[in-house]
């Protein structure tokens, strides 16, 4: 059991008892208390909100869980599947918002590469933290779930590359949650001009029925010809709450590849906005979203083109099994500078079930003419011949529904360079392919 | 099949009157009509919107979005914009006390 | 007697169509006062002589119509619903002389090739059509094989049955705001029923209803199409239309019964300080095939979203949508699809162009219900836009519920290419030419399903459309 001395909630009074345990400087205590007042002011987000219309929310109790005060975690974390066999320049472990665990190659350390909680790196390079936190895009759809994390934000990490220095191994950063736990992170990538990293991000409760919350931001900050490959596995049990805004903002040449796979989770609300702010900037993203049971994942991505030549290829495959539900929300909006623009965007959707549902609304705004911009959906179905072939070769039903479904993940993983990943993913979607009849 | 659950008491709910009630997993509406009692899921098919908050006439329950109509014995749609039927759930009256049992389709 | 007197402002491209409002004198019999109110819906039932159930209809509409808010997406709806007139009974005079009409609207219909009399009725100059006696012999020999074909005020007085059986149960009025206006205070429109295994074989245009006033501001159409029928219904025009009043909402309600067909085709060329919002829907059930086809050239804002409901195993519904754009224009057009049987297909092909400003933008549904397995859909929509004033918007919709099916969507935006342009104007054809060769055939696949005027004629006025864009 955890012990510790909260109380059920986020109250006003747990908010200041959280502030005053935070050894943070003046300006960062002002700006959560400023977000915390705008926390107390808006209301959570009504089913007539645009968003949120397929999303229902009113059975999320936030008096069910507490602010992290600093407990003990219970337990081990469990295993990782992104780390498995991998050669690390360095890892990051959150127990419930707390960081348990963080380690860098010393080569890295003395090229001036920073990593470590928000929390712990502002005390030493006050001025680069309070700068990189103004940088943070400004949201327009900002509501109280961001205004929670902005406040509450605890946990998290913050990876600081300078200019030109390259990671050549990835850096992993673990978070886990025990039963009623809270994961509040506030986690930052910036690569300044020339630098290059990989990182691998996942999360996982530590038993499968318990239920925890998340409510996190993710900021990425690409400088001129940076590039990141930025891999993040949702992997929470299925009774978890999971609300998460993700930013990206590519300069001049930049790239990013970002793969993102979300297979667990109660119900996700996920803001996924990529800004290709300079010149002949470059984002793909690998979406792969895997259900089952009751979950409900809701994916809203935005490709924003508002620099010329810059080029964005979303792809989004989502396999559904037993009764559950994604919603899929693409939106490419080019800025009328936004000249040669190559804007792609796609989704596909493998209903495994007939209770299933997915509702798949790619997007188009495009304010300039000299652009190249398409968008897909298909829906489809199990192929039966495919499964009557898999008969007779001797596999059961189960075994060739998860051919297939790996089949249609195929396209995600031949597009992912990082190998390791491409395993653990398969290995990750492996495992929760239902068993058929 | 999952348990009966105890979700109010009949002083809650007059004739006519519809209900709100939040579950672990589910929100339903609860109808009393007739002397009868009826538990339809809170959604309206038409556009996924809530139902509870629409008017009783009769047996049939009107979304107020856009005037779709739900038989509430039924759970049937029975004016356009809605074509497809809403889940209907079992309810049971023990004493003073109103039990519902979801039933999956 | 009001006189309205706008001054018209000058062209400004040559060949451009600029449309806007000119001196009308209209001598009514009879015009309600400006506004909306019970008084007015009351007024408007009484001058008809209608039943009471349409009246006590009217009604509730209105409430509804006042209790619903603005929809909060779309385009920008700057309407004082107080600053219009919802009733406006013509004569036969309607008091507009052929010498007021514009110059420049004048040529349009020169090269637009229509006919004089066409002209005169198009502009408002004429109630009626003088060839009474060609559209006279056509109507006898559809009632002689049960057809029935009149306008929807004439239909609630002679076949009260079949119009209450249907009226108003495909679009409630609860459906949106401006159902409900339209239900409150409808008039004219088109009622057609097409008896078992009747096919007509030539369309039916909305200028053969004779009797009544036609290109109305709330106009209510109900086409009735039984077992086994066919019928094709064609409305509108490409040539400008003018009205004195900014607010158009029609209502189209459609049934199409086992083994029907419908075709309803669309061309609406609306001046440009035209509010355009219309509801239409079809259902058709088992076997049954129902088409739109939507042109959208005109009007301020247009926002109409055809919809298919296929009922029964066996449905099909078929979408075709052009829009076009131009300086201060806003066509939010687009198509919905719902299938709620199993084994029912769909197809919906969306083309939208703009130039000079104009923002196209296609919003449409495809909709699987739980149930409805063996269903397949198709969603093509392209876009052009001409140059980088414009602006082009793509929100389709897809909700699959249910896993044997087959549904796919794809969109595209771009401009006309470099490569195709260089190989038309290198063959001696000068950009403009080159241009209007690449428009046209771009909306060809709508074009080519129109009766042959209207294609010839839509080809002319994208010609011209096309002529004041490339300077």
């Amino acid at each position: 059991m955890i012990e510790s001395t909260k109380q059920a909630g986020f109250t006003g009074a747990e908010f200041d008892q959280f502030l005053g345990s935070r050894d943070e400087p003046d300006w960062l205590l002002r700006r959560r208390r400023e977000a915390w007042d705008r926390f107390e002011q808006l209301p959570w987000p009504s089913r007539r909100d645009e968003e949120w219309i397929r999303t229902d929310i009113r059975l999320f109790k936030l008096d069910r869980f507490s602010l992290p005060l600093g407990s003990e975690f219970p337990g081990e974390p469990g295993d990782a599947l992104l780390s498995e066999g991998v050669e690390l320049a360095g890892q990051s472990v959150s127990l419930n918002s707390q960081c348990s665990h963080r380690v860098l190659s010393e080569s890295l350390e003395s090229q001036g590469v920073l990593f470590g909680s928000i929390s712990q790196l502002v005390q030493d390079h006050d001025e680069l933290v309070r700068e990189l936190l103004s940088r943070c895009q400004s949201h327009s759809e900002s509501d109280r779930f961001t205004a929670l994390n902005d406040a509450c934000w605890s946990g998290g990490h913050l990876l600081y590359v300078p200019r030109g220095v390259a990671i050549e191994e990835p850096i992993h950063l673990h978070s886990v949650l025990s039963d009623g736990g809270v994961d509040l992170a506030q986690t930052m990538i910036v690569l300044e001009e020339g630098a290059s990293a990989t990182v691998l991000a996942e999360m996982n409760s530590q038993g499968e029925g318990e239920a925890g919350l998340h409510c996190g931001s993710l900021e990425m900050m690409l400088g001129a010809g940076a590039n990141l490959r930025y891999v993040n596995l949702q992997n929470w049990s299925d009774a978890t709450w999971h609300f998460a805004r993700h930013n990206a903002r590519l300069g001049q040449d930049a790239s990013l590849q970002w793969t993102s796979a979300a297979m667990g989770s109660r119900l996700s609300k996920v803001n996924q906005h990529v800004m290709l702010d300079g010149k002949g900037a470059n984002c793909q993203v690998n979406g792969v979203l895997f259900t089952e049971g009751k979950q409900h994942l809701s994916y809203h991505t935005l490709q924003h083109h508002t620099a010329p030549g810059c080029r964005s290829d979303f792809l989004y495959k989502s396999a559904l099994q037993d009764r559950s539900r994604t919603v899929w929300r693409g939106m490419i909006k080019v800025d009328p500078a936004g000249q040669q623009t190559d804007g792609y965007q796609r989704n596909d959707n493998l209903l495994l079930s007939d209770q299933a549902r997915a509702d798949s609304i790619p997007g188009l705004e495009i304010e300039a003419d000299d652009v190249r911009c398409t968008h897909g959906s298909t829906t489809s179905q199990v192929d039966e011949e495919l499964i009557f072939y898999a008969n007779c070769r001797g596999l059961a039903r189960g075994e060739a529904v998860r051919l297939i479904v790996s089949g249609f993940f195929q396209q995600i993983f031949d597009r992912i360079t990082v190998p390791s990943v491409r395993d653990a993913l398969a290995e990750a979607i492996a495992r929760r392919v239902r068993e058929f009849e | 099949m999952s348990d009966f659950t105890r979700v109010a008491s009949t002083s809650d709910l007059p004739d006519p009157g519809t209900m709100l009630v939040e579950l672990e997993d589910r929100i339903v509406v609860l109808v009393h009509v007739d002397g009868q009692y009826y538990c339809l899921d809170d959604v309206c098919t038409h556009d996924g919107g809530p139902l509870a908050d629409g008017s009783l006439e009769g047996c049939e329950l009107i979304c107020p979005r856009h005037g779709a109509r739900f038989d509430v014995k039924t759970g049937e749609p029975l004016s356009m914009p809605a074509t497809e039927a809403t889940g209907v759930h079992e309810v049971r009256v023990d004493g003073e006390e109103l039990f519902v049992r979801i039933v999956e389709t | 007697m009001a006189t309205d007197t706008n001054t018209p402002r000058p062209e400004e491209t040559l060949g451009e169509i600029n449309k806007y409002d000119f001196q009308t004198k209209t001598d009514a019999v009879f015009k309600a006062e400006k506004g909306l109110s019970r008084d007015i819906v009351k007024q408007i039932s009484s001058m008809k002589e209608e039943p009471q159930w349409m009246r006590d209809f009217r009604l509730k509409s209105l409430e509804i119509f006042e209790s619903k808010p603005m929809p909060s997406w779309g385009g920008d709806i700057g309407i004082n619903f107080q600053d219009i007139y919802y009733y406006l009974k013509p004569t036969n005079e309607q008091g507009r002389s052929w010498d007021d009409v514009p110059e420049e609207i004048k040529e349009t219909f020169e090269k637009l090739g229509i006919p004089q009399a066409e002209r005169e009725y198009l502009s408002g100059v004429k109630a009626q059509f003088e060839s009474e006696v060609i559209y006279g012999s056509l109507k006898e020999d559809l009632a002689k094989q049960g057809v029935l074909f009149t306008d929807t005020d004439t239909a609630i007085k002679e076949h009260p049955e079949l119009v209450e059986e249907y009226f108003a149960t495909i679009i409630p009025p609860d459906d949106n705001k401006f159902a409900a206006l339209n239900s409150a205070v409808w008039s004219g429109g088109s009622f057609i029923y097409v008896p078992p295994g009747v096919k007509i074989e030539f369309p039916l245009q909305a200028y053969f209803r004779i009797n009544a006033e036609n290109m109305g501001q709330f106009e209510r159409t109900l086409i009735i199409v039984d077992e086994g029928a066919e019928v094709h219904y064609v409305e509108g025009c490409t040539a400008p239309m003018y009205s004195s009043e900014s607010l158009h909402s029609a209502v189209v309600e459609i049934v199409c019964k086992k083994g029907s067909r419908c075709r309803y085709t669309t061309i609406q060329n609306w001046a440009n300080n035209i509010y355009n919002l219309v509801t239409k829907r079809a259902m058709a059930y088992r076997d049954a095939t129902m088409e739109w086809i939507d042109g959208n050239l005109g009007s301020q804002l247009t926002m109409k979203y055809p919809a298919v409901y296929m009922m029964e195993p066996g449905a099909r519904g078929e979408i075709l949508s052009i829009a076009f754009s131009g300086k201060g224009q806003h066509q939010d057009a687009g198509a919905k699809l719902v299938h709620a049987a199993p084994h029912t297909t769909g197809q919906i092909i969306s083309k939208s162009i703009s130039k000079n400003g104009g923002r196209s933008s296609y919003r449409g549904l495809v909709r699987v219900e739980k149930g409805a397995h063996g269903s397949r859909s198709n969603v093509v929509c392209d876009a052009l836009i001409l140059d980088e004033e414009s602006r082009s918007d793509t929100y389709p919709y897809i909700e699959i519920a249910e896993q044997n099916v087959s549904i796919g969507h794809e969109a595209s935006v771009s401009r006309i290419g470099e490569e195709q342009l260089f190989y038309l104007t290198s063959r001696g054809l000068t950009e403009a030419e080159a241009s209007t060769m690449i428009v046209n055939g771009f909306i060809e696949p709508l074009v080519k399903e129109l009766p042959m005027e209207y294609a010839v004629e839509l080809n002319r006025l994208i010609q011209l459309q096309m002529e004041g864009s490339v300077g």
